[in-house]
């Protein structure tokens, strides 16, 4: 006979050893952050001999870090929501020639990352050698056309890549709006200019509004573009002047440990506002149903509209591309195009040489190894959070979110401090990297993987029960079928933000456990931009081919809906 | 309102197969189920009928043992299965009973054949067994010749055959229905429910059906448990609660019925009757059927039991001349609205002349149709 007790203990006993794995994975480096931004002590003495705030008083000798920060963040939340609002407007409400096949090209810029197409716009708008200001110069112009190791070039490249989230979420408000609300408006005889300014504007407010302030957040924590254009000018925000301040010599740990926990304060505010607003809008956007949104005939109007697609595709996509091919077939890529200076050296050289082939095979091994242990810890944790009901879920599934509210930059300090401090030497291994991936992507696998597992009715599973099978039997021959291409997708997704991560690893790999983005970065500033360019193309490659492979994926799951 | 009209189970009676005894259930501090008694004879259809949030699914659930209850007993064969007092919970899986569920769950991955096989290997069936195991109940529910497809591509109602076939396949003790037929269209709906009740003649399996609806409840219950807000409000067979509802929710419920509050005239029982007096002075006689009569009365009169006529019928009781308000052509059947002291009645009568609206027409019912309602 089965008792209530014994029921408890084997599968509750799994569940909250899981759930606490994940618990010190978050907290623990937040601990050793926080008691890094309040140490006011000898900063040579670990643990800390005072505590105190004066490191948060502290960040106000940089005022002009703060200053560029809001400068670029405001500046590039602004083009980014613009981006994404003309784009979503112009995909789901106008009757634009391709527009099914434009709103899947609009997830591209995404996968592209900040970084590359930071790099593409150096090659082009550096206010000496970029190719815009040489055209520029040799069609008689004087000194330069566009500057992009500025504010608003930094602002600019961000804009770039974050309008294509800006879109998916302010599409997702205009599809989600029950067209019947318009056309009851026109139906009591309003005007399309009345009903636009009385229904359908204050109906996608609250879910614009919440897209800005979430992509507000996401510019604040971002790195990548503002290390690579920002650097050269000594231009720095918050995140880069953290990653200066803790590479520095002597490094300043604790007053970067009080901006790193000030940005990542100001987040999670942003990120607690964004949901406040998402709920408090909730009366127009989240029915869950999805509507197909009125479509207006706008005549010859369209293809205006087209071109301004293409020119944000090309501007995000197209543009950085072949700026980066083209330069990575150069000798020199700044020289003006001649015969003799076309090579496939640096193809050659990326392929060869030591340093990147073994930063190439570890970030493969890393990616394989946090997509594998990933899936299977994320989909525990998935079905911990959204199925078993276990008491104290809500808290575990609020731990398991929180890397979210966090730059990826500052959790890594967060947790190279804490491992740094730990008896086990893996602080300088790939071990240390693989703890960061599989702590940062938390949210991202555990989202993905429940997003799945959320669709599988409850009671196929309890179904299964009531046969008589087993909770090891059904889970293996009900559950993981159901969510396998679900963890296939998941599998694919973290690969490639492994493949991709930059603000974590750049702090965290050791002379010995290289990764291929930051040695992308290294060698922009310490090599050639000819084979920064080649080397940031082999990445891309092997992103995109992942990229197609989880397409393909998709595509099954929805040819075979689970209902 | 617990009582149930039934005496308590004599001992020439079989011994129950399902007893759920002040059976309660707490999601947090919302109950659900709060204390529910009853019992399930071998190879009887038992139903739980009720609007939704009455917890009806919840108690089959428990008995499943898909929820915990909060407290009480629940027995079958006698064994307990879940006990509040002696700290048992056998999981769902070690209980022997079956299920279909409203969703059908059929599982997508899964061939119409392997879906079927499902419990059968749970329970290490050769395979030879499970063939014929699988192609018998196949045979029963119509679907043998789709065995070899994917569950994806059946339609709403093959689906439902293939849960149906999948539950019974593996000859389970008990079969638990989980609102079955909810999501079928009502042509089919009908089709199946006679279905239903015939297999399970034919399986004599004892069995737990949940519904919303009256008439599957009606079609399909040896017994049916009617239930509001948790609790068990009348149990009895489906002509005991159509005839005889014992509350104006059961009345109301089970079919359309029209209320009548007034005083007890004691003075004017006669022959058995009980006579009531509606505020305006109309006489009613209605039944008590053994009911405790009190000073005030409600009593439930069917919508189908009200007579319209345009002369005077023959009886002398219950008969009034009354103005007609409004006529609603229903297809099968004409509702006809009726002025009648302060309130109004509503008839159903079989297809028939139009009535003029706001002409007077006679209406009388049978006193053995006036329900008196229980306290």
């Amino acid at each position: 006979m089965q008792s209530a007790r014994s029921l408890i203990s084997a599968q509750k006993l799994a569940g909250y050893g899981v759930a606490a794995v994940a618990a010190v994975l978050v907290l623990y480096p937040v601990f050793f952050l926080l008691q890094a931004a309040l140490d006011v002590g000898d900063p040579q003495v670990r643990p800390p001999t005072a505590y105190g705030f004066d490191n948060f008083n502290g960040i106000f000798q940089y005022p002009q870090i703060l200053l560029n920060t809001l400068t670029v963040s405001v500046a590039a939340t602004v083009m980014a929501l613009v981006f994404g609002f003309v784009m979503a407007w112009i995909l789901t409400r106008t009757n634009v020639p391709g527009r099914h096949l434009f709103e899947q090209l609009m997830a591209v810029p995404y996968y592209l990352t900040p970084l590359l197409g930071a790099l593409a716009w150096s090659l082009l708008g550096s206010p000496e050698s970029g190719f815009i200001n040489q055209i520029w110069r040799a069609l008689g112009g004087n000194g330069h056309l566009i500057d992009i190791n500025t504010a608003y070039g930094i602002a600019w490249v961000m804009a770039l890549f974050e309008g294509s989230v800006a879109f998916v979420m302010i599409a997702a408000v205009m599809k989600s709006m029950d067209p019947a609300l318009e056309e009851a408006s026109q139906i009591m005889g309003a005007s399309r200019i009345r009903t636009m300014l009385r229904i359908t504007l204050p109906l996608v407010v609250p879910g614009v509004l919440g897209a800005a302030i979430f992509v507000f957040a996401e510019m604040l924590g971002s790195f990548a573009a503002a290390l690579v254009l920002g650097l050269p000018s000594r231009y720095y925000v918050i995140t880069t002047a953290i990653y200066q301040l803790v590479q520095q010599y002597p490094p300043k740990i604790q007053i970067a440990a009080a901006m790193g926990v000030s940005l990542f304060a100001v987040m999670f505010f942003m990120l607690f506002l964004y949901r406040r607003i998402v709920m408090a809008g909730s009366y127009v956007t989240i029915t869950g149903k999805a509507f197909r949104p009125r479509v207006a005939d706008i005549g010859p109007l369209r293809y205006v509209l087209l071109g301004v697609c293409l020119l944000y595709l090309f501007a995000a996509v197209g543009l950085p591309l072949v700026t980066l091919l083209y330069a990575s077939l150069q000798k020199i890529a700044v020289a003006f195009p001649a015969a003799e200076n076309w090579t496939l050296e640096n193809f050659r050289v990326a392929v060869t040489m030591n340093a990147v082939r073994s930063a190439l095979a570890n970030s493969l091994l890393l990616g394989f190894g946090t997509a594998t242990i990933g899936v299977v810890l994320m989909g525990l944790l998935a079905w911990l959070i959204y199925r078993s009901r276990l008491p104290g879920s809500g808290l575990i599934e609020y731990i398991v979110m929180f890397p979210q509210a966090v730059p990826r930059l500052v959790f890594a300090f967060g947790l190279m401090w804490a491992w740094v401090a730990f008896p086990i030497p893996i602080y300088g291994t790939l071990w240390l990297l693989l703890l960061a991936y599989l702590t940062v992507f938390l949210p991202l696998g555990v989202r993905t993987i429940a997003g799945v597992m959320l669709q599988i009715d409850k009671s196929l599973e309890e179904c299964a029960q009531m046969c008589g099978a087993s909770w090891a039997f059904r889970v293996r021959t009900v559950t993981i079928p159901l969510l396998v291409p679900g963890l296939v997708a998941a599998w694919l997704l973290l690969f490639i933000a492994s493949i991709r991560e930059l603000g974590a690893s750049i702090l965290l790999m050791g002379p010995h456990s290289k990764v291929i983005t930051p040695s992308i970065v290294e060698s922009w500033f310490g090599t050639s931009s000819e084979l920064t360019a080649a080397l940031a193309l082999i990445q891309t490659l092997v992103v995109a081919i992942a990229m197609i492979l989880l397409i393909a994926v998709t595509r099954r799951v929805g040819a075979h809906p689970v209902d | 309102m617990q009582a149930s009209p039934r005496a308590p189970a004599s001992s020439s009676l079989p011994t129950p197969h399902i007893e759920v005894e002040r059976l309660e259930l707490y999601y947090g501090s919302v109950p659900a189920v709060r204390g529910v008694s009853f019992k399930v004879l071998p190879g009887e259809q038992l139903t739980l009928l009720g609007p939704s949030g009455c917890g009806k699914t919840t108690t089959l659930r428990a008995i499943a043992g898909l929820e915990q209850p909060t407290a009480g007993e629940i027995r079958i064969d006698g064994v307990p299965v879940y006990s509040s007092e002696r700290g048992i919970h056998i999981r769902a899986e070690k209980r022997g009973l079956s299920m279909v569920f409203q969703s059908y769950a059929i599982w997508p991955h899964m061939t119409v054949f392997e879906n079927v096989a499902y419990g059968l290997r749970v329970r290490r069936t050769g395979a030879a067994e499970i063939a014929e195991k699988v192609h018998h109940a196949l045979d029963m529910v119509q679907m043998r010749s789709f065995a070899s497809r994917r569950a994806a591509q059946l339609s709403g109602g093959q689906q439902q055959r293939v849960a149906l076939a999948r539950a019974f396949v593996f000859s389970p003790s008990v079969l638990l229905f989980d609102e079955p037929l909810s999501n079928l269209d009502a042509k089919l709906r009908a089709d199946m429910r006679i279905e239903l009740r015939e297999l399970q003649h034919r399986l004599g399996i004892t069995s737990v059906y949940v519904t919303h609806d009256l008439e599957e409840a009606l079609a399909m219950s040896d017994r049916i448990v009617v239930m509001r807000d948790g609790l068990i409000e009348q149990t009895g067979t489906p002509d005991e609660i159509y005839r005889l509802p014992n509350s104006a929710f059961v009345a109301d419920f089970v079919g359309a019925a029209n209320l009548i509050r007034g005083r007890h005239r004691s003075d004017l029982d006669v022959d058995g009757l009980i006579a009531l007096e509606e505020s305006t002075g109309h006489i009613v006689y209605g039944m008590a059927y053994g009911r405790p009569v009190g000073a005030e009365l409600v009593v439930s009169v069917r919508t189908v039991h009200l007579r319209i006529s345009t002369e005077p019928p023959a009886a002398v009781q219950n008969v009034w001349r009354v103005p007609v308000e409004q006529t609603v052509f229903q297809g099968d059947f004409t509702q006809v609205h009726l002025g009648w002291g302060t309130q109004h009645l509503i008839a159903r009568c079989a297809a028939m002349e139009p009535l003029a609206v706001g002409g007077e027409v006679y209406i009388s019912v049978e006193p053995r149709h006036v329900v008196v309602l229980g306290a």
